[in-house]
């Protein structure tokens, strides 16, 4: 768990619009351990879907740096170089209704990492790597030649799953992976996404914003506001000890089904002033305890600490 | 009912593989549209029109007693009758055999124009659509200037500078065409590059020609299709205009536009000469119109059950 698989410094991506400059992602400082699960939470539209992108080379980074086993991802690259960043890191997408090409069959889909990579030498191999992939996610070979419009969405995001697998990536950005899925099918994809993980030792980062199902699979969690991370902590921690005003506003808004604890809970606003910012004091990102890290003022910091 | 003893029951076997079974038969997208497009009869109407029409073309001058060039002027402007089913025009040539002549360089126009239009007009409006940014503004802004320039005095100019012939119809109907096209595929592009499964296949590594042809133009396909199946009757039509202003096919080949535009004076005294190509040119437009909007309904996907 010591090893760092990524680490990302200072990661900026900036949009620019006719209506001024988006920062969708400001300055964004983390780093990814091998083997392990980073849940990544926040409010819709702060920038989680972003930095996943962004990680992945999706959009080219405004600033920063994305080291990957130490190689930095960004900047220009051989066609070579790249290709090798594209097997080593794989993503999985939230609608599993738009993800996977109405056009294609489900071989040709999972197939499409082994056919740019040239993985399969011949045709055989191929459709024998196809249906090893879909039984490892859970599906008949029988549906290689079937079009993603006949599968559910639970199966179509295993489907996505597989397709990721297809190139044996030693890290996975999901992204939402679950979000468009009913209740009783995300904890499948999730338990699925686990044991793939204990058997092949991948490395998740896992963007969602269901806080219940973040503490089920993660091993850290990271909260994200306005495009920066607020409070980074294991997950245990987080949710016993939270520090930020914000992470504390996220936690009292998660429901339980006790209508004792429901009729008392009282959720928290967030209001960025409880910081009290004096005149040219910024926020700082820095650790408190031993892998907790927040977003705080000088003098909260001493509070904390 | 109540009756039945509990021994008569017996577990079904559980089996895990059948859950994900699917039991339906497997129908690509194109199957599925082409079952829609059978279920619409006035459709069906169009499509066998547009076959009988282009059986006829082929076969009916071939098996003619009559050819289509060879003047009997004391045969001339008869009426239909069992020898010229069709009558025959001033200068004896029997309008039967013409009409299917013409029925040919008619087609041929309208689907050459159709098959350019579609070659320029995908590869312009993909480049412009998946570039984006400095590229496409350019690129369209060619495309708007030459929208704004009246296409009849483009096709006469182009005509006076280049020999007579098909070919030059061809090109000059095309020279402007192509615009609708691009537009189209340029709007399709636009909306499909972001699209999940193009970024799937861009985090796998495709290249930018894979991402294109195997993502993006199969699932444009559709109006592609539909744009083109309406390019031909528009090309019949503006040939036959063309050819009311002298500039259509030269003499002795025969065109529908020609044939209609020779008819024209003699239309008090022997109406066939005009009826006959100009029914044609009706019935031809009204079966690619209508195969056209049969094809619009059966690829739309929102209507898919």
């Amino acid at each position: 768990m010591t090893e760092k698989l990524l680490e990302i410094k200072h990661l900026k991506q900036h949009f620019v619009t006719p209506r001024g400059t988006v920062k969708a992602v400001d300055d964004l400082s983390f780093d990814i351990y091998k083997g392990e699960t980073l849940g990544l939470v926040g409010e819709s539209g702060c920038g989680k879907s972003t930095t996943g992108r962004s990680i992945i080379r999706l959009y080219e980074a405004t600033d920063g740096e994305v080291l990957f086993n130490g190689e930095n991802v960004h900047g220009r690259k051989s066609r070579k170089k790249l290709l090798e960043f594209n097997r080593k890191m794989q993503m999985i997408f939230q609608d599993p209704y738009a993800s996977l090409n109405p056009r294609m069959t489900v071989a040709d889909i999972i197939a499409e990492g082994l056919d740019i990579h040239k993985l399969a030498k011949t045709k055989k191999e191929r459709m024998q790597r196809v249906h090893e992939l879909l039984e490892t996610v859970g599906l008949n070979k029988e549906h290689a030649n079937r079009y993603p419009h006949e599968f559910s969405g639970g199966q179509r995001q295993r489907i996505g799953i597989a397709r990721a697998l297809a190139v044996d990536p030693e890290f996975i950005i999901a992204d939402e992976p679950i979000s468009a899925l009913d209740v009783s099918i995300q904890a499948q994809v999730v338990n699925l996404m686990k044991e793939l993980q204990k058997e092949k030792g991948l490395t998740y980062l896992f963007i969602a914003h269901d806080l219940s199902m973040v503490k089920y699979i993660s091993d850290r969690i990271g909260v994200m506001y306005f495009g920066k991370l607020v409070e980074l902590a294991p997950a245990d921690e987080l949710y016993e000890n939270p520090l930020h005003p914000y992470t504390k506003s996220l936690l009292s808004a998660i429901p339980l089904p006790d209508p004792d604890y429901e009729r008392n809970r009282v959720r928290q606003k967030y209001d960025p002033s409880v910081h009290q910012l004096k005149d040219g004091e910024t926020m700082e990102f820095r650790e408190v305890k031993p892998g907790h890290f927040v977003m705080c003022t000088e003098a909260e910091f001493k509070a904390f600490s | 009912m109540q009756n039945i003893p509990k021994n008569m029951f017996e577990p079904a076997a559980a089996n895990a593989g059948d859950a994900e079974k699917i039991s339906k038969k497997s129908l690509s997208l194109w199957k599925d549209a082409m079952l829609r497009f059978r279920s619409n009869k006035l459709a069906m109407v169009g499509l066998i029109i547009i076959v009988l029409i282009i059986l006829m073309a082929i076969f009916a001058p071939m098996f003619s007693r009559y050819d289509y060039s060879t003047t009997n002027l004391l045969n001339a402007d008869k009426p239909p009758s069992k020898d010229h089913w069709f009558g025959t025009d001033d200068l004896g040539r029997d309008i039967f055999v013409r009409t299917w002549v013409g029925a040919r360089i008619s087609i041929f126009i309208g689907v050459a124009a159709a098959v350019l239009d579609l070659l320029i007009g995908v590869i312009w409006g993909s480049i412009s659509g998946f570039r984006g940014g400095r590229t496409d503004e350019i690129m369209m802004r060619i495309a708007d200037i030459l929208w704004a320039v009246p296409s009849l005095l483009m096709v006469i100019l182009l005509m006076v500078v280049l020999p007579k012939g098909l070919f030059t119809i061809i090109i000059a109907m095309t020279i402007t065409g192509w615009i609708n096209m691009a537009r189209i595929v340029r709007g399709q592009v636009l909306q499909l590059k972001n699209q999940e499964y193009v970024l799937a296949s861009q985090t796998l590594g495709a290249k930018t020609s894979r991402l294109l042809f195997k993502h993006i133009v199969p699932n444009a396909m559709g109006s592609i299709l539909v744009t083109m199946t309406l390019t031909v009757p528009t090309a019949i039509f503006t040939e036959a205009f063309l050819s009311y202003l002298g500039l259509g096919v030269p003499a002795p080949l025969a065109s529908w536009g020609t044939m209609a535009s020779d008819g024209l004076p003699a239309l008090t005294y022997y109406p066939w000469r005009l009826f006959f190509p100009a029914g044609f040119i009706c019935i031809t437009m009204f079966g690619f119109n209508v195969v056209g909007d049969g094809l619009r309904d059966a690829l739309d996907p929102k209507l898919r059950k």
